[in-house]
This record gives structure tokens, sequence and C-alpha cells, in this order.
């Protein structure tokens, strides 16, 4: 057993400050009742900031808690990119809270909680750091996509949502019960030690990996188990949304990297099928699905579901590179999907909020920087070359390519070209239909990140600056792992 | 002969009614009975909890299960107004993906019971220093699994945060007791002594 | 436990003697405080009290009893008949159950659980079944409030009543009653209410927050048992009788015996846990006296914490439930929690107080 030191805490430094600042923060929450939401979300912002960097800062790297805890390169990367999604997210919803009459401290402090439940799910060394970490985060998740409670969808989004989850916490924790029995250990460092010293692997064991696949696919909402996600991003409050799509899938698949590689990556033939079965039917629902869409958040909610499908053709591919692949996929994907929604909560009229596709129509004729940021989103999910979004499939997946994964690649393809055609429907609503609305004027934080996010999208501009020092970044923390 | 059985006849009386309770919470028709017999249960996995020597997890399954949990259950359920021979219609049409589902249950458990036939050393683990329950408890809890106990309370605070936002609701117009200011009264603050001349009261 | 069935057979019928004479003395001793109970309410409001029946009334409780046993017992064509009969059956099993582990006197106690504080928790914390479940298969609409109210009372107080046991627990070091009774031994400056040494300043420490947990306990007793002014569950003006209503006959006196026994029992609880339980409160034999036998020293501070009870209903008003509901979460938990955080303090800086004379008495 390893002695506890006061040394070991400084791994989870960032956690630290996240979890005693929830404390203080709902205090002055509670008793500073003016400017107290204000207040409260200003601190969490950087608070979430200093969480997101105190890994790069104090690059530390090791364990605390008997293996239970990891910090290193792979958990540093990550959280930096939760971290900032989530400061971006909690800055830009102030807006729309304050319109909808939602602007209250908690969600702040939620959202501090869910980082928090991240933050331990991308380190975790341990089953039951794992779940505890995993739980926070849903926890926290149910309660803000229910958050505007008095609107019958939401309250919806939230009860679908917790169902929905608890199945997967059940099924996870089948899973790792099972793990548990036939290693007889809960960390991940002695399941692989044990692993790597059985000639065949028991049924037992591939039995409990299957079912803590299943829970955690849906987590990042991975066919088949994507029932819920249509409804919820379609349900929940538009900011809630922004942050679903892109944090908590990023570490549920941080969480997968972090299994395949470490407990179980003696044993990749039996995991290798699962995740190609749910790329593939993911990439393949994902895409269909979203072309009947009307309502745009649905239609990120399906497109979501393809994208998690390329990533996992990237895990699937296993090695440094599939790992990095999934870490540039992500990576692009959540600057990506931070300025779709920033874009979509620029869409309100006088009488409030909308959600439609065809309220864009003629959206050129009113506003035009805001059509042309859309354009570049969605040239970018739709994968078109030179726009980041070809990049991030490019990277996610020649691993697979090389790996022999050949058919994988072609549905891949196939299914990216089917999801371009609904990307470009609303590219010719935006560009060719008469115009349907005016919009207000968006308040200055999304037009800056909706706008921040499509001029990110183009490579010529961040070549030189912000490629090079990403990708060695993204090539240690993939390296870290193995 | 028969002190010797005791312990055989306890876990057979007690597993037998853990199992019927549980079948009877599923098929009674009153949602009253069906939480009655689901502490039935919860009682009964107690029992068997002290047959094997974890009386601390008995005594706790009690306090917290049966005592607190359970009596909410019940509290809402007697309060709710829901029709439930009508929401049992749709019982035949979830029966096949209950099948499965129990099915797959019903593998797990034999698989984990197969691995203890073949591997009969990895059973439950037994204190040899004559140290109770609760210090074994007590001593790995704050120790070893510190790291989780403190968050599984941070979970339990956003438990707690989260049933207050989703449930709270701030009214206007509320009369409420503020019992300091009241006991702070004064005579001075409380009574006003008027002199009324006779035939004039008070005024206006 | 299992070796605890692998005794001999005398041990085991040792043990059903023991169950029947502490259910007889139990029963009996409750006939004369329920009696003690009304005489004390009456000589505050000056009456006189049930007279008739014996000498100064005092087979007054044996008349009741025998009255109640050959009443017809009614029950209401709406209700739920078998948890109509099993509530009352449940109040006074879990009633009887919990006395199993208080020790009376050294050694006089059925079961020496470790985990004794633990279990009563655990099986009075079941208690709350028979006031649920009797309102509620009454069917009808003041025992349903009753039975509301009383759960969400029993369960707030039972809160508080677990932290301030847990002060107690951090002193003793030890969840067993008889252990943490003779903790307690030597005089009543090591009582767990009045830990006042006058020799020793650290006790100024351990005083008042001893003291305040025990008068906290004593209002968690009275609240956790639906006893006045705590006894909104059957209050009278606003519920007729709240969970009892529709009860008549044998199964009200199972409700109303059940009732006592808690009472009973948080008067012995505080004794065990605060009082000393059977020591005395001056150590010293002098030998032109008898020496008084342990039980009876339990037996009377027993019966002089009911005394306290029943003085209290006597006098005290009637809580309004959100006072009753502020009073239990704003005031007590807090309370008990900051008396933990400093009783815990005290233990890692000077270590336990306990005495632990083996065998005590």
């Amino acid at each position: 057993m390893q002695e506890f030191s006061f040394g070991q805490l400084s791994f989870l430094a960032g956690e630290l400050v996240l979890a005693l600042s929830v404390g203080e923060l709902l205090l002055i929450g509670i008793f500073v009742s003016k400017y107290g939401a204000s207040i409260v979300r200003y601190a969490s912002i950087a608070v979430l900031l200093i969480f997101a960097f105190s890994g790069f800062i104090l690059n530390g790297t090791g364990s605390a808690f008997n293996g239970a805890f990891i910090s290193d390169d792979f958990s540093h990367y990550v959280k930096a990119l939760i971290g900032v999604t989530a400061a971006i997210t909690l800055w830009f919803s102030r807006d729309w809270l304050k319109r909808e009459n939602l602007d209250q401290y908690e969600y702040s402090i939620l959202m501090i909680f869910a980082v928090l439940g991240m933050g331990i799910m991308v380190s975790s060394g341990n089953l039951l750091t794992m779940y505890v970490g995993l739980e926070m985060q849903a926890l926290a998740l149910y309660v803000m996509a229910a958050f505007n409670r008095d609107s019958l969808r939401a309250s919806e989004a939230g009860l679908k949502y917790f169902v929905l989850g608890a199945l997967s916490s059940g099924m996870l924790l089948y899973g790792m019960s099972l793990i548990y029995g036939f290693t007889g250990t809960l960390s991940f460092a002695q399941i692989a030690i044990v692993l790597s010293g059985q000639e065949s692997v028991n049924m037992g064991i591939v039995a409990g990996l299957v079912f803590m696949l299943a829970g955690l696919a849906f987590k990042i909402s991975a066919a088949p188990f994507h029932m819920w996600t249509p409804d919820v991003y379609e349900g929940a409050p538009t900011p809630v949304t922004a942050f679903f799509a892109g944090a908590p899938k990023l570490a549920a698949l941080a969480l997968i990297t972090r299994l395949i590689t470490g407990p179980f990556g003696e044993i990749s033939q039996s995991w290798v099928q699962v995740l190609v079965v749910l790329a593939v039917m993911s990439m393949i629902i994902g895409a269909f699905g979203a072309l009947m869409q009307t309502n745009i958040k649905r239609l990120m909610g399906y497109s979501s579901i393809a994208n998690m499908g390329y990533a996992l053709v990237a895990l699937a591919a296993g090695g440094i590179a599939g790992v990095s692949g999934m870490l540039i996929f992500m990576s692009i994907y959540l600057v990506t999907v931070v300025g779709v929604f920033a874009a979509i909560m620029q869409m309100r009229t006088r009488d409030g909020a909308l959600e439609g596709i065809a309220d864009l129509a003629g959206l050129s004729k009113s506003n035009l920087p805001l059509s042309l940021v859309m354009t570049a989103l969605m040239f970018s999910l739709a994968g078109i070359p030179f726009f980041m979004g070809f990049f991030g499939k490019w990277f996610a997946l020649t691993p697979a390519f090389e790996a022999g994964l050949t058919w994988l690649v072609v549905v891949a393809l196939l299914a990216s070209v089917v999801g371009a055609f609904y990307y470009l429907r609303i590219i010719k609503t935006i560009w060719f239909d008469d115009q349907a609305h005016t919009f207000v004027k968006a308040p200055r934080s999304l037009t800056l990140i909706s706008s921040a996010s499509a001029l990110l999208l183009f490579p010529i501009l961040l070549l030189p600056f912000v490629t090079a020092p990403a990708r060695a970044l993204i090539e240690a923390a993939a390296a870290s792992l193995f | 002969m028969f002190v010797e059985m005791l312990p055989a006849i306890a876990f057979y009386i007690l597993a037998a009614t853990a199992v019927g309770m549980a079948f009877m919470v599923i098929a009674s028709r009153n949602p009253v009975h069906s939480v009655v017999f689901l502490i039935g249960t919860f009682l009964a996995s107690a029992g068997l909890f002290v047959l094997m020597g974890a009386e601390f997890l008995a005594l706790l399954l009690i306090m917290v299960y049966v005592g607190a949990v359970a009596v909410l259950f019940m509290f809402v359920v007697m309060m709710l107004d829901v029709d439930f021979v009508e929401m049992k219609q749709g019982f035949l049409q979830y029966l096949p993906i209950g099948g499965v589902v129990a099915c797959i249950l019903l593998a797990e458990m034999i698989l984990v019971g197969a691995a203890s036939l073949v591997n009969p050393g990895a059973g439950v683990k037994f204190a040899e220093d004559g140290t109770s329950n609760i210090e074994a408890i007590g001593n790995v809890l704050y120790t070893e699994y510190a790291f989780f106990f403190e968050a599984v309370g941070l979970i339990l605070l956003l438990a707690m945060v989260g049933a207050i936002v989703l449930t709270l609701r701030k009214r206007d117009g509320v009369k409420t007791q503020n019992i300091s200011e009241q006991i702070a009264r004064t005579r001075e603050g409380g009574v006003e002594l008027v002199d009324i001349k006779p035939g004039e009261g008070i005024g206006s | 436990m299992i070796e605890l069935f692998g005794m001999e057979w005398p041990w085991l019928l040792w043990k059903l003697v023991q169950i029947l004479l502490f259910v007889i003395v139990l029963l009996v001793g409750l006939a004369f405080l329920l009696l003690m109970d009304r005489k004390v309410w009456a000589a505050v409001q000056l009456r006189r009290g049930p007279n008739v029946v014996g000498p100064f009334g005092l087979l007054q409780s044996f008349a009741d009893f025998l009255k109640f046993v050959f009443k017809e017992l009614i029950i209401p064509a709406g209700s739920d008949k078998v948890l109509f009969i099993l509530a009352p059956i449940i109040t006074l099993v879990t009633a009887f159950g919990v006395w199993a582990v208080v020790p009376a006197a050294p050694g006089w106690v059925i079961s020496n659980l470790n985990l004794g504080v633990l279990y009563i928790l655990a099986i009075s914390s079941l208690g709350v079944y028979g006031i649920i479940i009797g309102g509620w298969a009454s069917n009808s609409k003041y025992p349903f409030l009753g039975a509301l109210r009383s759960t969400a009372q029993m369960i707030s107080y039972e809160v508080s009543i677990g932290f301030i046991l847990i002060t107690v627990l951090l002193l003793v070091g030890s969840l067993n009653l008889t252990e943490i009774v003779n903790a307690q031994a030597g005089g009543f400056w090591n009582w767990h209410a009045l830990m006042l040494d006058f020799g020793d300043p650290k006790s100024l420490i351990l005083f008042p927050v001893m003291f305040y947990m025990f008068v906290l306990f004593c209002i968690s007793a009275l609240a956790e048992t639906n006893r006045p002014p705590f006894d909104l569950p059957e209050a009278e003006s606003e519920l007729v009788a709240g969970y009892q209503v529709e009860y008549s006959s044998t199964a009200y006196l199972l409700f109303m015996i059940g009732e006592y026994l808690n009472i009973v029992l948080m008067c012995a609880m505080l004794t065990v846990m605060f009082l000393g339980g059977w020591h005395a409160p001056l150590d010293v034999k002098l030998s032109f006296m008898p020496q008084i036998p342990p039980f009876f020293w339990f037996a009377g501070k027993v019966v002089f914490m009911f005394f306290l009870f029943a003085m209290v209903k006597a006098i005290v008003p009637r809580y309004r439930y959100d006072q009753l509901m502020r009073l239990g979460w704003k005031v007590f938990l807090p309370s008990s929690l900051v008396a933990i955080v400093i009783v815990s303090t005290y233990v890692m800086m000077f270590g336990r107080t306990a005495v632990g004379l083996a065998g005590g008495g």
C-alpha cells in the first residue's frame, strides 16, 4: 500500500480548487441576494479556467490514493479542454438565462459540479473513482437538463435523461461488479496485471467489459444507446445543450480511452468488435436520423451521435495514433460545436428564442455576419476540405485505415457524405430561401464566441501558431497512456 | 443436532422470505402493499447479512433503507393519485424486454456462481483478529477510501442542491415567523400607551 | 452470529425466560407509569386523577386494560384490513424489540450486542411504520394526516438523535450500551450529562456541550415519541386523535402500549447514555446503610425522567407544525453537528473520558 502524503494532493489540485470553491460559492449565492448570480458566475468562470490550466501549470504526473487518481499528460490535456469549454459555455449562457428568467446562481454551481465529476472521470485509475466521477457528472447534468423547470419539455428532457442515465449506470455497475468478481481488484493497474497473466480471457471479464462499454456508450450517446439524445438536446435549455454536446462527451470518451488502454489493453480482441459495432451504428443512425429533422437542436443531437461514431472509429484503431486521432477530432469538434450553439442562441426574435431550421431562411439578407459564421461552421461539420472539420475526420479515420479496418473507413466516408447533405441544406436555407424572421441584436458574448470559433476553423489562420503546439500536446497526451 | 442446524434453518427461512417478498413487490396490485413487501425484503436481507457476520451492514440497511428511504417512498406512494390498474396495462407489452433483462441478470448470477465453484478460495474474508465490523470498516473508510468518501459526500451535496433547484419555489406574500426577531421585541417596540379622552375615541 | 446458535439448548430456554421476564416487568411497570402520568397531569391541573379502582386508583391501568380487551374490535368497512391489523402489531413488536439491548443492571440484558446503539436506532426507526401504515389503512382523512405529520416529525428528529448519540459514542469509543454505562461509573461528574470535574479544567469545555446535548436529547425524545408538546400527529383540536381515530379495543391498546413503551425506552436511553445507567450518583459505600442494588438506580432514573416528561406534558403548550420542523432542522441539527466537531476535537486532543472500570457497579 502506497503511503499517503500531502504532496499527492497536488495531482488533484484542480479538483480540490473546484470542490472547495463550490462550498464558498454556494454560500455567496445564498447570502448575497442582489448580484449573487453574477458574482457566482464570474467567480465560477475563473475557477473553471484555473481548473483547466492547473494541470499544465503544476505539470505533476503520478497517482494519488493508491493509484485511484491518475494525473498525466492525457488528463491534463482533456481537463484543459473540458474546463475551457465549460467556462465559455457558462460565459455565453448569461444572456440567454436572463431572458428566460432563469438566471440563478445554482446554474454555475451545477456547472462546477459537472466539471468536477468529469475531472474525476478523466483521472480515474480505479473502478470506484470512475463510477463516483461519472455519477457526479451525470447528476449535475440531469438537474441542468431540467433547469427550466416550468417548461414541460425541459422537465421531460431531464426526466428522460435521468431514467436512461440511471439505467446506464446500472449496466456500468453490473459490468464493474463482474470485473471485480473475476479479477478480485478495483484498481486499473491491478486489473491489467491480472489480465496479462491469463492465457485465455475469461467469459465473465468479457461480459463485464461489454456491460461497462454499453454503460459508457450511453454517456457519449453512441447508437444503439442514443435514444435520449435528440429529446434531451431539444428539451434542455439551449446553453445547457451547448454544454452537453461538448465536455461530457469528451470526458466519457477519455474514460473509454483509459479503460481500453489501461486495464483492458491486453485483451484488445474483446473490445475492438464492440467499439466497431458502436461506431458503425452511431454513424449510420446519426446520418440518417438527422435527415428529416426540422428542429436545429434535434439535428445537432443526431449530428453528435454521428460524430461520436467517428471518434469511436479512431479508438477502435487503437494505439497512440488512434488515441491522438480521437483527441484531435474531439478538439476540433468541441471548437465547432461551441460555435454552432453560440450561433443557434443568436436566433431570437422579440417573441422569444427560435429553434426551427426553417427559421433560418433568408438569414443572409438580414444578418450577413451570422450567416457567414453559420456557413463556415456547417462546412466544417460536413467535413468539406480545407476546413478544420475535414482534418478532424482525416486524423480520426487514418489510424483505422492503417490498422486494416478499411471497410469501417468506407462506412464512415459514406455516412459523412449523407451527413453533408443536411449540413448543406442548412446553408441552402440561409442563403437561398425567402426571409422568414429578423433576429434581434445578439449580445456580444455570443457573436464573439461564434465568430472566434468560425475563424478557428480556417486552418490557414492558425496553422503555424496553434496547430503545431497543439499537435505536440496531443501526441504527448496520447503517448502518456502507453 | 438441531442447534447446529439453526443457522441453516434461519438461512432458508430468510432467503425464502426475501425471494417471496421480492416477488410480491411486483405481483401485488396495490402499490402500498408493494412497498410493504419491499420493506419485508429489506428486513429479510438484513437477516441474511447477520447470518454472514456483517451485522453492521445489516443494521445500516435497516436504518437507512427501511427506516428512512422506504418511509419516504411510502409517503410518496400513499399521496400519489395514480390509477395503477391502468399503469399495469402495459405490463404484457414490456414483458419481452423485461424477460431479456431478467435472463441477462440470471446469466450473470450463474457466471458468478460458477466462478465461485471453480475457485472456492475467493470467498468472503473475515477479520481474524477479532476486530468488530464497525472497527474494520472505520479503519479503511477514513484511510484507504478517504478520497471516495469525500467524493461521495460531494455527490450528496450536489443531490441536495439539485433537489432544491428543481423544487423550491420562492413565493411572494408568504408570512413566515422570524423567531429571533420575535424574541428581540421589547415592550417599547410592541406596546403603545395612548391616553384617550372620554367621548372622543382615538380619532384618525 | 453463527456461534450464537452453536450453544447448548439450555441457553435458548434461558433466553426465552429472560425475554418473558423483561416483557412482564415492562408491562407491569408500564401500568404504574401510566397511572403516574395521569396523576401528575391531574396534580398540575389541581385534580385528583384516577382514584376509584383499588387503593389510590392503583389498579386503574389494569381496569383499563380489561376494558380495552373486552370491547369490540371495529374495522372500518373501507379500510385495508390486513394492514389495519398489522399496524398496531408492528408498533408493539418494534417497541418491545428495542428493549433487547437495554442493560438494566450489570449483566441484566438479553443481548449484549456490540452495536447496541445502532440496533436501537435501527429498530426504533421501524416504529414509524406502525403509525404510517395504520394511518393509511384506516382510509380516513384525519388518520392519514396524522400519519403524514408523524412520519415527517419522527424522521426529522431521528437525525438529530443520531447526531447527539454520536457525541456520546465519541467519548466512550464503543457502541455497546453496557460499556457506555460503565464509562460513566464513579460518580455523577462522570455522567455524560454533567461532565463537570472541578479538578480538571478540561471538563469546562466538555460540560456545556454535553449538558446541551442532554437537553437536546430530552427534547428530541419528546418529539420522536409524539409526546406533548410535540403531539401534533394526534392533536385533538386539529386531528381528533390523529392516526388512532379509527382504532378501537385491543388494536388501540397495542398502539397505546407501544407508544408508552417507546417513551419509557427514551427515558431508559437518557439514563444509559447521559445519566450513568445503573451507577449511583456518589460512589460511597456507607457501612450502616444497605447498598441499593444497581437495578433500582436504573429504575429510579428512568422514573425520574418519566416524571419530567409527564410534567412537560402538563405544563408546555403544543408547538405549531412549522415551529416543530424549524426546531428540528434549523436548531437541533446544526447545533448537534457543531457539538460533534467540538467533542471529536476534544477526543483527538485529550483522549477519551471513559473511566472504563471493568464490571462497574
